[in-house]
């Protein structure tokens, strides 16, 4: 009976184990006895293994995640700094939402990847030319949930400092600020993934270090197990942070299910 | 002047909104007459008209049709095999919670991740010709139209299911009668996402590897410094997603017209 109980509270966990396990095993079996494995067309998990821990002993690796990632950092930042506070402008101000609105959509909406070479002949194929596409694509998710949790404020909190003589001061920092939050980390979670696009995209298009150009490189020169421990990796780290941000959505705000743009 | 208010009161929103479009676009066309440009900042510097004007060259030369209809051929082809095969996976992980269960973690992972990283991948097993960027379309569409897909199912009412179950439904023609048309704003939705994501693999995939394209005319013309052909082409893909997704949202406001609006807000 326990067992049983046991079995229907973690069966999606146990289920989910098991096909994670299963399609692993069954990758490796396959290329072990059923198809003669070819080297430079793909591999087996027990090579990506080893490939993996030999770059993590070597620590080569770690130089690229830290190379991408000081990158990513740096545009991330910048689009948080310059996102939010054009979004609560854009809320908070209706003509600056007729002005600016339009303009913004177009550019949400257009894949603004398309300025990647034109980004790196201007600013080169080092740190700042992966910083400016980051940004450009990161900045977005901000400035339009921002914008939507500012129009969503309680116009009643607004009212009510208002009403004991609270300042606009007040009213950016008491009201508007705690209650955009969960939108801020919606944003987020959605300009991660694009912040990861640009990376990738300056780095497969010209760099010479990054865990975008390492993958690549890894693919020119046919080192397959290599190439795979780098996905892993980059997708280990994909994971971690979209999720974790959805987690923490979800506790911020239980009530919404948050799953539009995903 | 009152009926100039008056006008001006009415059209606010489309007046403010065009007017500081417009008036970015003239700065920018008046920028280099009112300063020069040192010659660092010239080099990689346009203006609209001239990017109009390469714009026009390109059509008549009949340069530009091949490389649009190679850009097209991919999207088209990609997204249509996202939509094979996300839609039916997505029905048939919403109804089933064993393969729901088996599944998640590779939905999950790969949803998280962008595709876009297995671009050399690709490249590697199908070259540089077209099949490698319809596969990377198709992976980066493939993800927003089945979670999408399996929102929809899940969210199905439980009641009206019941009902039809009561009275007798076999699971295909409860997923015909019920589940299918409560799912399809969400795979509306879905579809918006993924033509984003599509658009973004055509982008890349010709930027990293191929000899005929949009993204690799963009990407040509950055190497030769012909800045004016490399905004005709952001052009024409900022005009085809914002032609395509206005189309979808048309489309997803249309279907869900008969929702209450806590759903369309959705």
């Amino acid at each position: 009976m326990a067992f049983k109980s046991f079995f229907s509270d973690y069966q999606r966990l146990l289920l989910g184990m098991v096909s994670v396990i299963g399609v692993v095993l069954l990758w490796e079996l396959v290329f072990t006895y059923v198809i003669p494995l070819n080297p430079f067309f793909f591999t087996k998990p027990s090579l990506i293994a080893a490939a993996f821990k030999e770059q993590l002993v070597s620590g080569t690796l770690w130089k690229d995640v830290a190379i991408s990632s000081k990158a990513f950092l740096l545009g991330f930042s910048l689009a948080v700094i310059v996102g939010i506070p054009i979004g609560v402008f854009m809320g908070w101000r209706r003509r600056a939402e007729y002005t600016l609105d339009p303009f913004f959509t177009a550019l949400y909406a257009s894949p603004l990847v398309a300025l990647a070479p034109l980004l790196i002949i201007i600013f080169g194929v080092g740190l700042t030319g992966k910083v400016a596409l980051i940004f450009l694509l990161a900045v977005f998710p901000f400035i339009f949930n921002v914008f939507a949790g500012v129009k969503c404020t309680d116009r009643l909190l607004v009212n009510v400092v208002r009403s004991f003589g609270g300042r606009e001061k007040d009213i950016y920092f008491k009201v508007i600020l705690p209650s955009i939050m969960p939108y801020i980390v919606a944003g987020a979670r959605i300009a991660i993934g694009r912040g990861i696009v640009g990376i990738l995209v300056t780095e497969f298009y010209a760099a010479s270090e990054g865990i975008g150009f390492a993958i690549s490189r890894f693919g020119d020169t046919y080192r397959l197990p290599d190439m795979f421990a780098a996905i892993m990796v980059l997708m280990i780290m994909a994971v971690v942070l979209t999720e974790g941000l959805r987690k923490l959505e979800t506790f911020l705000t239980p009530w919404k299910t948050g799953q539009e743009a995903r | 002047m009152n009926t100039l208010t008056n006008f001006y009161r009415e059209r606010e929103q489309a007046i403010l909104g065009g007017g500081f479009i417009l008036l970015l676009i003239l700065i920018w066309q008046t920028v280099p007459a009112l300063i020069s440009l040192p010659r660092g900042i010239a080099l990689f510097f346009t203006t609209p008209v001239e990017v109009i004007k390469s714009f026009y060259q390109l059509v008549v030369k009949n340069e530009i049709q091949s490389h649009v209809y190679v850009s097209a051929v991919e999207f088209i082809v990609g997204l249509g095999l996202a939509i094979l095969v996300g839609l039916p996976l997505g029905l048939v992980m919403g109804r089933s919670k064993i393969l729901d269960a088996m599944l998640d973690p590779f939905v999950t992972a790969f949803n998280a991740t962008p595709r876009l990283v297995f671009l050399p991948l690709l490249i590697l097993w199908m070259g540089i010709g077209i099949w490698s960027k319809i596969m990377i379309v198709f992976v980066g569409a493939l993800f927003p139209l089945l979670i999408n897909t399996y929102e929809g199912v899940k969210n199905v009412d439980r009641v009206l299911v019941n009902v039809v179950r009561s009275f007798g439904a076999s699971e295909w023609q409860t997923m015909k009668v019920v589940v299918l048309p409560n799912s399809v704003p969400y795979i509306v939705v879905g579809l918006r996402l993924a033509i984003g994501r599509a658009l973004l693999g055509v982008v890349v995939g010709e930027f990293f590897a191929s000899s005929r394209g949009l993204g690799f005319m963009i990407a040509g013309a950055a190497t030769n410094y012909k800045v004016d052909v490399v905004f005709v082409g952001v052009a024409i893909f900022m005009g085809l997603s914002l032609a395509l997704t206005h189309l979808v949202k048309r489309l997803e406001s249309r279907l869900s017209r008969w929702r209450p609006d806590e759903v369309k807000t959705y």
